[in-house]
């Protein structure tokens, strides 16, 4: 068989292969967190693989269907991977009590006040986009 | 290591995985009939694995050990993003400025917010700058978190709290505020509550998810872009 015969092969199979679709994510993850140990960047290799496949999504080498299936099961299970980190409240016993009830209405707090506040702002700048492009009848 | 150490060892790993898994697995579906925020699988399953691990008198080392394979999963999770990401670029193309303004905004007042509430009841030092980057998802905010002089693990629960309550109380400010456009709606979950917001975005309506997703890395990746001056500032 051809190499050209080949790759295409090896990409109609990828199209199907949920498997293989997530393991091309964790290899462009492992390129990424390799690429930040060797240039001491300050940004997470996870965030290096999302702008190494975005490019290769612009750059047409790699189809979307191939990648589609894959991303749907690491972002509809994205809550799994969290769970593990939330167990590390039992390694601060300094958060049990008065401590934690005070970091609990600061994070309360500024949640309502941010998501208010990042509301507001985008509304009134739609608003404001919307008028210059067709200005409202009167 | 003794065979046998490495043995209890991967017995131990398969055993909290599995519960990890399994716990999460049910907290979803019983979420996805009571659609309540403590059946969220971020409350619900981390609470039943507290009282597991107390019951077992077991080690949150025996635990995290065990388990540090699913918060790596982190990573490649981040990865997906870039998909959504390219199937929305018309979106984003048409919308980016007013969307960065919301990031800006929200930013800032997110830092400032944190800061000043954390002055005013008397938390310092450590805890305070952990609770700086709480408005970021995970992976960002650990490493914000780590640059600028915070405890990564405990900015991670903060993060995930951030994401629960911001879940919860979005809903209730939508009633509340004046929103006609489905941008400010899907900002307001994507800058406030990340991870947990998004997917409560995505039940709201599909442009509202989309829009949530998109803030959500916009704000994760200009703070950690910006966390080394931050970093500066606080010094």
């Amino acid at each position: 068989m051809s190499l050209h015969a080949t790759t295409i092969l090896f990409r109609r199979r990828l199209h199907m292969s949920r498997l293989g679709q997530m393991a091309l994510m964790v290899l462009f993850w492992l390129a990424g967190e390799a690429l930040t140990r060797a240039t001491h960047l300050p940004v997470p290799g996870g965030v290096l693989g999302l702008g190494l496949m975005l490019a290769l999504l612009f750059s047409g080498r790699l189809s979307v269907a191939s990648t589609r299936r894959g991303a749907q099961f690491f972002l509809g299970e994205l809550l799994l991977f969290f769970v593990p980190a939330v167990l590390a409240v039992t390694d601060h016993p300094e958060l049990m009590g008065w401590v934690g009830i005070k970091i609990a209405a600061v994070i309360l707090v500024g949640t309502v006040t941010v998501m208010a506040v990042t509301a507001l702002v985008v509304e009134f700048c739609c608003r404001w986009s919307m008028d210059r492009v067709q200005p409202r009848m009167a | 290591m003794s065979s046998l150490a490495w043995l209890e060892a991967a017995g131990l790993a398969a055993f909290w995985s599995a519960a990890t898994i399994g716990l999460y697995v049910a907290a979803k579906r019983l979420n996805q009939r009571l659609r309540r925020w403590w059946s969220s699988p971020l409350v619900l399953a981390p609470v039943l694995l507290i009282a597991l691990l107390l019951a077992l008198h077991a080690s949150y080392r025996d635990y995290i050990g065990g388990t540090r394979w699913l918060l790596m999963l982190m990573g490649p999770a981040t990865v997906a993003f870039a998909v959504p990401i390219y199937e929305q670029r018309a979106m984003i193309r048409r919308f980016w400025p007013v969307l960065a303004m919301g990031v800006a905004a929200g930013s800032g007042t997110s830092i400032l917010t944190a800061y000043g509430l954390a002055s005013l009841l008397g938390l310092n030092g450590d805890l305070r700058l952990s609770l700086l980057p709480r408005s970021l998802s995970t992976p960002f905010a650990m490493v914000v978190s780590g640059d600028i002089g915070g405890v990564p693990d405990l900015t991670a629960v903060f993060v995930i709290c951030t994401g629960v309550f911001g879940a919860a109380f979005g809903e209730a400010l939508l009633v509340w505020l004046p929103l006609r456009s489905s941008l400010a709606r899907g900002a307001l979950f994507g800058m406030g509550a990340h991870g947990a917001g998004v997917a409560k975005a995505h039940q709201i309506g599909a442009e509202e998810g989309t829009i949530a997703g998109l803030v959500m890395v916009m704000v994760g990746l200009t703070n950690v872009l910006a966390a080394p001056l931050l970093a500066m500032a606080l010094r």
